[in-house]
């Protein structure tokens, strides 16, 4: 007798939650395969084949939810957990005051496939191991580097989802980063400095696409400079931000506040709320005219680009910020009625089939602007050019934040002159946008994505991707990362 | 209800992890094989604006192979417990071990010993489902209703069934169980927050918990803007346990190795007050102490800081042996203590403050400069200006820019070591401490 297919696993558990008398159900089976190569100092540390298969369903009874999920996808297995789920959401139904009620969504049967032009699971091993260890050779060869680390990341899902609706999707996606660090030590002191592509859902043509021997040449040397680079003086800078540094700024300043779940509460006890309140939306300047952050989940190759979210949900094109006025939220099928929106946005997502899913930051982007990033800088005075990531901390309700970066440069007189280290730059969210004048033509946009976006009890990890020309901010205050701010 | 999850799901026994392991290690053809289970069942009951918002169940059991060939090595996991699954996994771990560079750090598997046993799996909480957290969730809901505030937060058990073999004889299976309770209660503009983990479910003091953070909301209300600045503090565990962790997380020997730790240079030295002892306390009741680690070796008691001298670092086994360092020190159930007479209670450091800032949390806590272990983060749920021994108003949060460091060189009082645990820490046990310095950069809105 054949294995049953994910099809009879799902007709299985549907149908109990069917009987139950539940008015709404969804079993998810997802088969996910990462590859985790990773190198330090030289060697190729640890070399990783994660495969994760299993099912969660999602039960509504009486608008309660309940959520069960196993590992173990048998004939046996399927029905209990479809059980305890609906016992769960019955159990939730006996405490609950308001009921849930879900946003109508159209039946949809579809399948979305990632297109790839170089699949890196067939990538042979030995010629990604001698990436990792030529692009860490490259970053050690350089005097005065005395730490090295790169890795490659690919991941592969398959998943069905379908609903008691009668929508059923199946996926087929894949994703992929490849990254590299040196560590440059200096008259006792140490200094980072990163490569990264950008995590996109792509083949492996995007580590083949991204010149490794060349960015590890120059991320070597600007450790070097990094580490000799005079430390900030604490002031007053106009900043001109690099668009891998602004996809941390938006992601933390515009995308979390933008969770209608964080909003109303939801996220309270753990990831906090938002400054961002229902009342505030059409009516709270948010950022000055030139600032424009578009959230666009059907845009090809990005992260929350998978056709439809957890819910079942097609990916939208929406605004958040439109002309520096808060107009739109990130919303599931169960936030979104209550501001009275007919339809969800399509950013309830899981990480995982053993998670429930949870409205999740979409690809938000700020939208290009005029200039070119010559002309950003040459309007400025006395300014600091910033490149990448570095340290980031923002308060519960993301108002006040604090934002280092990877790379730095003073500004003078219109001109990048030489870099500085340990800068950070701190302010209050709508203060900042408001101060942005200026952002790049579309020639200048970049994509970064993240993995690791921490939120919900039990934790997941959210995945999405920020785009975004070079921006300049006017007045920003920047204090010095070490000893005495 | 009638929850069938008392009998729901059967998790990996000792027997069928040695099963497991033996189809694993008598069918690889590598120099070396460890085989490592995690078999997780956990369950949360998570409540926003008084009422259950999400009510999960799940369980995942993963099962990695490592083999090696010679210095080459590679791992593959599954979570497909099936005869074929396993022994594919363990197909694909020498697959890839066989492409692999040597790796010149790579050790055998560690000499096989008798792990400590330890009371990590408590019947309570293995027996606790959803009923059970459900009826914490509604008694802090209930408290809170009463009081006419909003409260959101979770009630959370877990057992994981946690094993290592290895084919030099190593063997090690342990059942962890682990309760959380944590919740944030909103009185208009104010928050306050309270939580807990505990091997024993019975013991996470929900009633006492809600109503401290009632009271904490209650006192938050009109909270005014005070400046930014140098002031003394009132650190709760909570808030201690935050810079703590940062300080704990990077005592990697590695980097020490280097010259890439903030502690370069320093083991041996003095690096906090005289009187601060850090120590890791597997057999702790109140702790989250394991018989052994993921890497099969024993979790141990060790001192780590020594009346403010730096003592101990955290090694990977190579770095260790490297070094000549044969007993590798865990510190995954860590306890920090005050030498010296202390105070009864967070009350009475308030009560010997003649000017200072009481911190209830932080929250969002980051490495700014890692050369100094600069960090910065947010207070959180509860922020309060005292004066003359009394707390006498509410203040807006403030952003810090502090090393603990700097901080923890110089104590004003402390209490006797309190649990404390927050979201983005694990369990320890801290005193609450007063301190003369610490530096608060800027203020947010609320």
């Amino acid at each position: 007798m054949s294995d049953p297919t994910w099809d009879e696993f799902a007709e299985l558990a549907l149908k109990r939650i069917a009987r139950s008398g539940a008015e709404y159900g969804d079993i998810r089976i997802q088969d996910s395969s990462t590859e985790h190569i990773e190198g330090e100092d030289r060697r190729i540390a640890s070399i990783r084949d994660v495969q994760d298969i299993g099912f969660g369903v999602r039960v509504l009874y009486h608008g309660a939810w309940g959520f069960a999920a196993s590992s173990i996808l048998s004939l046996e297995e399927v029905p209990k957990v479809a059980d305890l789920a609906v016992e769960i959401a019955k159990g939730s139904a006996s405490v609950a005051l308001e009921k849930v009620r879900l946003a109508p969504e159209p039946v949809h049967r579809d399948r979305v496939v990632t297109p790839y032009r170089i699949d890196p699971f067939s990538v042979p091993l030995e010629k990604k191991t001698d990436l990792v260890l030529n692009t860490m050779e490259t970053l050690q060869r350089q005097p005065g580097i005395a730490r090295s680390s790169a890795r490659l990341w690919a991941r592969r899902d398959r998943k069905l989802f379908i609903s008691t609706e009668g929508s059923r999707l199946e996926f087929d996606l894949l994703a992929g980063q490849g990254e590299c660090t040196a560590t440059a030590l200096h008259d006792g002191r140490f200094a980072s400095r990163s490569f990264n592509t950008p995590h996109l859902r792509k083949g492996y043509e995007l580590i083949e696409e991204a010149d490794f021997p060349r960015e590890a040449s120059r991320v070597a040397d600007q450790a070097i400079e990094k580490v000799k680079a005079p430390v900030v003086d604490a002031g007053q800078y106009d900043l001109v931000l690099d668009p891998e540094h602004l996809s941390l700024t938006i992601h933390e300043s515009c995308g979390h506040p933008s969770e209608l779940d964080r909003a109303l509460g939801y996220e309270a006890n753990y990831a906090g709320t938002s400054f961002l309140t229902t009342e505030k939306r059409g009516t709270f300047c948010y950022g000055s005219r030139h600032v424009n952050l578009v959230a666009d989940n059907t845009e090809s190759e990005t992260l929350a680009a998978t056709g439809y979210d957890d819910d079942g949900v097609m990916c939208q094109r929406w605004d958040i910020v439109r002309n520096g006025m808060f107009v739109g939220y990130c919303t599931s099928r169960e936030v979104a009625p209550k501001i009275d929106e007919s339809r969800s946005r399509g950013s309830n997502r899981a990480d995982g089939w053993g998670n429930v899913p949870i409205v999740r930051i979409a690809n938000i982007g700020l939208e290009p602007g005029e200039a070119t990033r010559d002309q950003l800088m040459a309007d400025v005075k006395r300014g600091i050019y910033i490149e990448g990531h570095g340290s980031y901390s923002i308060d519960q309700r993301r108002y006040n934040f604090q934002f280092g970066g990877d790379a730095f440069w003073l500004i003078e007189n219109g001109r990048r002159t030489h870099m500085v280290r340990d800068v950070i730059y701190h302010g209050i969210t709508p203060e900042f946008w408001n101060s942005c004048d200026g952002v790049a033509d579309r020639s200048f946009r970049r994509r970064y994505g993240f993995i690791t976006c921490g939120k919900g009890q039990p934790g997941q990890s959210g995945w999405m991707t920020h785009a975004a020309a070079p921006a300049r901010f006017r007045r920003v205050q920047v204090i010095r990362g070490e000893g005495s701010p | 209800m009638t929850v069938q999850s008392g009998t729901w799901p059967r998790m990996t026994s000792a027997d069928e992890f040695r099963f497991l392991s033996e189809l694993v290690l008598t069918r690889s053809s590598a120099d070396h094989t460890i085989v490592s289970l995690r078999d997780h069942h956990a369950g949360t009951t998570r409540f926003a604006n008084n009422q259950i918002v999400q009510n999960v169940d799940a369980r995942r059991g993963s099962l990695a192979v490592t083999v090696a060939f010679g210095g080459r090595h590679g791992t593959a996991s599954t979570t497909n417990f099936t005869a074929g699954a396993v022994q594919d996994t363990l197909a694909r771990a020498e697959r890839i071990a066989q492409v692999s560079p040597v790796d010149p750090e790579y050790l055998p598997p560690p000499v096989p010993c008798v792990f400590p046993v330890r009371e990590t799996a408590k019947p309570e909480t293995m027996a606790a489902g959803p009923v059970k957290r459900l009826e914490y969730a509604n008694e802090a809901i209930g408290h809170c209703r009463m009081e006419n505030i909003m409260a959101a937060g979770v009630v959370s058990s877990s057992t994981t069934a946690v094993g290592i073999a290895a084919d030099n004889g190593l063997f090690g299976y342990e059942r962890r169980a682990d309760a959380r309770f944590s919740l944030t209660v909103q009185a208009g503009d104010a928050t306050g927050w309270g939580a807990a983990a505990h091997r024993s479910i019975d013991h996470l003091r929900v009633q006492e918990r809600t109503l401290a953070a009632i009271a904490k909301s209650k006192r938050g209300r009109d909270a005014y803007e005070l400046s930014a600045g140098d002031y003394p503090v009132i650190l709760e565990p909570a808030a201690v346990a935050g810079l703590w962790a940062w300080l704990m997380w990077s005592l990697d020997a590695k980097s020490y190795t280097k010259g890439t730790s903030p502690f370069a240079g320093k083991l041996g030295q003095p690096i906090v007050d005289e009187r601060l002892t850090l120590r890791n306390v597997p057999d702790h009741d109140d702790l989250l102490g394991v018989g052994f680690t993921h890497e099969g070796l024993p979790s141990i008691d060790s001192v780590w800081i020594d009346r403010g001298i730096l003592t101990q670092l955290a090694y990977d086994r190579f770095t260790a042996k490297t070094g000549g360092v044969e007993t590798i020190p865990t510190l995954e159930a860590p306890a920090l203590s005050v030498e010296g007479p202390s105070a009864h209670s967070i009350q009475d450091l308030i009560k010997s403050t003649e000017r200072g800032i009481l911190v209830t949390n932080f929250w969002y806590i980051r490495p700014v400069n890692p050369r100094d272990l600069m960090l910065t983060g947010m207070t959180r749920d509860g922020t309060f200006l005292v004066e003359k021994g009394e707390v006498v108003s509410a203040v807006k949060n403030f952003r810090f820019h502090e090393s603990p460091l700097r901080a923890f060189q110089c104590l004003s009082a402390w209490t006797a070591p309190m649990e404390a645990v927050n979201s983005e820490t694990g369990k320890m046990l801290v005193p609450a401490m007063a301190l003369p310095h610490f530096h608060f950069s800027s203020v947010t809105r609320f």
